[in-house]
């Protein structure tokens, strides 16, 4: 019960952060409505949810409650809203996510005993497991022979996010080739109206965490409707841990607009059971995605790329 | 012309060049031009991800992807260690071999980068790079200089050397500089000499490797720290500009768990985080200090293990969107870094590396908007004063506020790409 209730908690802090970002990228003043129905579609969730959310935010000081009216922002300026969205990822700071920031960060090594992270984090040999535990679900951690545990490669350099890349190309498509792939339409309206709720955002006011969270539902999405179950649960997994850990801030905006549009052009294809049609999108959509900066350039040296070229 | 002017940019193979490049080309597109890319093997992408058609050079050589990584592992070794040399020790260790492999680039792609233009029919080329390529003088339209370099790439009486960190009023050593100057790209200077030759352009004179363009040239030199030519640059031919900052992504700082103290940012460029033992000294520093700290260590993340609570690190940051959020900006004086951090309002602590990184470590100090120190000769203790020092220095806070206000009531990006279309109609109303 103590878990359901952690985790109910959690969701309500991560909508809350979301509501946060959806406000600053509207340029949302002080004094603004929040209006329930319009979050609830923009989030993809019901009206109970983002009431929860709005009452977390409110008990913050970033909303207002007016009796009959509503819910309104406290907050306007870009500065305040992001200290605010800052202070709710403190709040959300269970052990289990601490180590994974830390881990994100290169502040604790591949190899970890269970003793030293309690150490580290004045936390009892129990918290510690059950953090580790939480982290191995998705697919972070692994326990090894013995008391260590070992965390696996994360998305946090340009090699590991060419790997990451190179193995949804060799598997994204073939989710949907796979024969018995079924479109959820339900979700897909909803993904679809989410996307173009951010092309509609002001140029240059789309945030990475903002992208990176659509990005990931939407293959998520992709993941879920395939009936090769192998196919499926690997590529969860792996949408869980890019969520997880994925640091990338380098994304221009034109490109993260373009993206989105491919993410459409995959849904339209899919709900027209074009199935061949949205793989082969999917890998041009991938292929544009793991084009990447050189990793040095200076004058009078060929530029530097450490990547396979497929 | 056509209706939308087709303008190509060329900048050369770094990032310095290549993102000033960009903020002119988005506002080119705001005015209504139809901006494309040339590019250099390795960019591909870069100009794409901002929206822009690219044209493509071939690789020469090396030709592969781990032939570029060997390449690069020789020049860490070779070159490591001259980066700590003085201006003058860098003419024959550094600056001549450079400018050599210049030469050699625009020798190997001369053919293909006329075979492009004649594909793209620019109606005019914003060549950012510090030689001229015959097939740009030669491609029948408006070329258009873009100086992204310091100031002093263009000499004057009053200016000093080129590449030299001199201050003006350093007669003497400014002689001596030269000389040595000229010794060391002599080799390089002449066999560019007898290509341009063999291309049908004039030589130029020693020492020198690209001309001003007669149509427009654009300098990235904002007034704050502009020098007093003897021979001053006139409009409408030479347009400074008051930095030349591109539109980035917004960019939130991440949660640290450490959550007081000033916003400092670091980065010393592609080439400079190539230095992993040096970041590694300046963290182990960096920890002690009441600050959090974002740096970029490009490509070689993975050479970090331990990293302190205070210090996040990135292998690529958004930079106009972090330097504007930052107190201090530690960079290696590239004038991009440079100007982008006076467009700001933020301190900029420099440790030069090469080139015009001395030039601009000379000018941060001259004008008030920063310090320098050497790059890695420094103890763990002076580099933490020098920084707590910047950090309370209300003065050059304030002084670098007025320069920013200053210089936003005219950004260099609309500047520049308003100058280039006024030079593309004049060509039209001449022709």
């Amino acid at each position: 019960m103590a878990d359901t209730r952690r985790n109910a908690r959690q969701n309500h802090l991560t909508l809350a952060q979301q509501i946060i970002n959806i406000s600053l990228e509207r340029a949302m003043k002080t004094g603004d409505h929040l209006p329930e129905k319009t979050f609830s579609d923009v989030c993809g969730v019901s009206r109970t949810p983002i009431r929860a959310a709005f009452r977390l935010l409110e008990e913050n000081n970033i909303l207002y409650h007016r009796e009959e009216e509503g819910y309104f922002l406290a907050l306007s300026e870009p500065e305040a809203l992001a200290q605010a969205a800052r202070a709710l990822e403190g709040m959300e700071h269970s052990l289990a996510n601490r180590i994974l920031s830390d881990r994100a960060e290169r502040r604790i090594g591949d190899v970890q005993s269970v003793s030293a992270l309690a150490r580290k984090y004045n936390a009892s040999r129990h918290s510690v497991l059950f953090a580790l535990k939480i982290l191995s679900q998705d697919g972070i951690a692994t326990q090894l022979p013995g008391r260590a545990w070992a965390f696996q490669p994360m998305l946090d350099s340009p090699k590991s996010m060419d790997e990451s890349l190179a193995f949804r190309l060799i598997l994204e498509p073939q989710a949907i080739l796979a024969p018995g792939f079924a479109v959820d339409s339900k979700k897909a309206g909803i993904l679809r109206g989410q996307m173009q709720d951010f092309l509609s955002i002001k140029e240059g006011r789309i945030t990475a965490a903002g992208f990176m969270r659509i990005d990931t539902e939407f293959h998520c999405f992709i993941a879920e409707c395939s009936a090769n179950r192998f196919a499926r649960g690997t590529l969860l997994a792996h949408h869980r841990l890019r969520r997880a850990t994925q640091k990338d801030t380098s994304v221009p905006d034109f490109r993260l607009r373009q993206s989105l549009e491919e993410h459409l052009g995959i849904l339209d294809s899919l709900e027209r059971n074009q199935f061949d049609i949205a793989a082969d999108q999917m890998v041009l959509h991938l292929r544009r995605s793991r084009i990447r900066k050189p990793e040095a350039a200076n004058r009078g040296i060929p530029p530097l790329i450490r990547r396979p070229r497929a | 012309m056509t209706i939308s002017p087709i303008i190509a940019l060329f900048p050369e193979a770094s990032f310095g060049a290549a993102l000033n490049c960009v903020g002119i080309a988005q506002e080119l597109r705001h005015m209504g031009a139809t901006p494309v890319f040339i590019c250099h093997p390795g960019f591909t992408g870069v100009f794409a991800e901002y929206g822009f058609k690219e044209y493509h050079l071939q690789e020469t050589t090396p030709s592969g992807a781990n032939e570029a990584e060997d390449y690069w592992q020789s020049f860490i070794r070779n070159q490591l260690s001259h980066f700590d040399l003085d201006p003058e020790a860098q003419l024959p260790t550094y600056v001549g071999p450079t400018w050599e492999a210049i030469v050699d680039t625009v020798e190997a792609v001369e053919e293909e980068l006329a075979t492009l233009l004649s594909r793209i029919k620019p109606d005019a080329i914003l060549l950012d790079n510090v030689i001229m390529f015959p097939a740009i003088a030669r491609a029948g339209c408006p070329w258009v200089r873009v100086v992204s370099c310091a100031e002093t790439e263009l000499p004057d009486a009053n200016v000093p050397p080129y590449l030299s960190g001199l201050d003006p009023r350093d007669k003497a050593e400014r002689q001596r500089f030269m000389k040595a100057y000229l010794k060391a790209t002599d080799t390089a200077h002449r066999r560019y000499n007898s290509f341009r030759r063999l291309r049908g352009l004039e030589a130029l004179p020693a020492g020198s490797f690209l001309e001003s363009s007669n149509h427009l040239n654009l300098i990235l030199a904002p007034k704050a720290v502009r020098y007093d030519r003897r021979v001053p640059l006139i409009e409408p031919r030479f347009v400074f500009l008051e930095g030349c900052v591109r539109s980035e992504t917004r960019f939130d700082p991440p949660h640290f768990p450490v959550v007081d103290g000033p916003l400092i940012y670091m980065s010393f460029g592609s080439l400079g985080a190539i230095d992993t033992n040096l970041i590694e000294r300046m963290i182990d520093v960096f920890e002690t200090l009441p600050a959090r700290f974002l740096i970029n260590v490009g490509g070689f993340l993975e050479a970090y293990q331990r990293v302190p609570d205070n210090v996040i690190l990135g292998s690529w940051f958004p930079q106009p969107s972090v330097v504007a959020q930052s107190a201090l900006f530690i960079h290696h004086g590239g004038n991009n870094s440079y100007c982008e951090a006076l467009y700001h309002g933020v301190p900029s602590l420099v440790m030069p590396y090469c080139w015009d990184g001395h030039d601009n470590a000379q000018r941060a100090r001259a004008t008030g908007t920063g310090h320098s120190i050497h790059r890695s000769n420094w103890t763990p203790e002076e580099l933490k004063s020098t920084v707590l020092s910047m950090l309370q220095d209300v003065e050059m806070q304030e002084r670098l506020k007025a320069i920013s206000d200053a210089m936003k009531t005219a950004p260099g990006t609309s500047r520049a790409a308003a100058a280039v279309m006024d030079a593309v109609k004049s060509n039209v109303n001449v022709d």
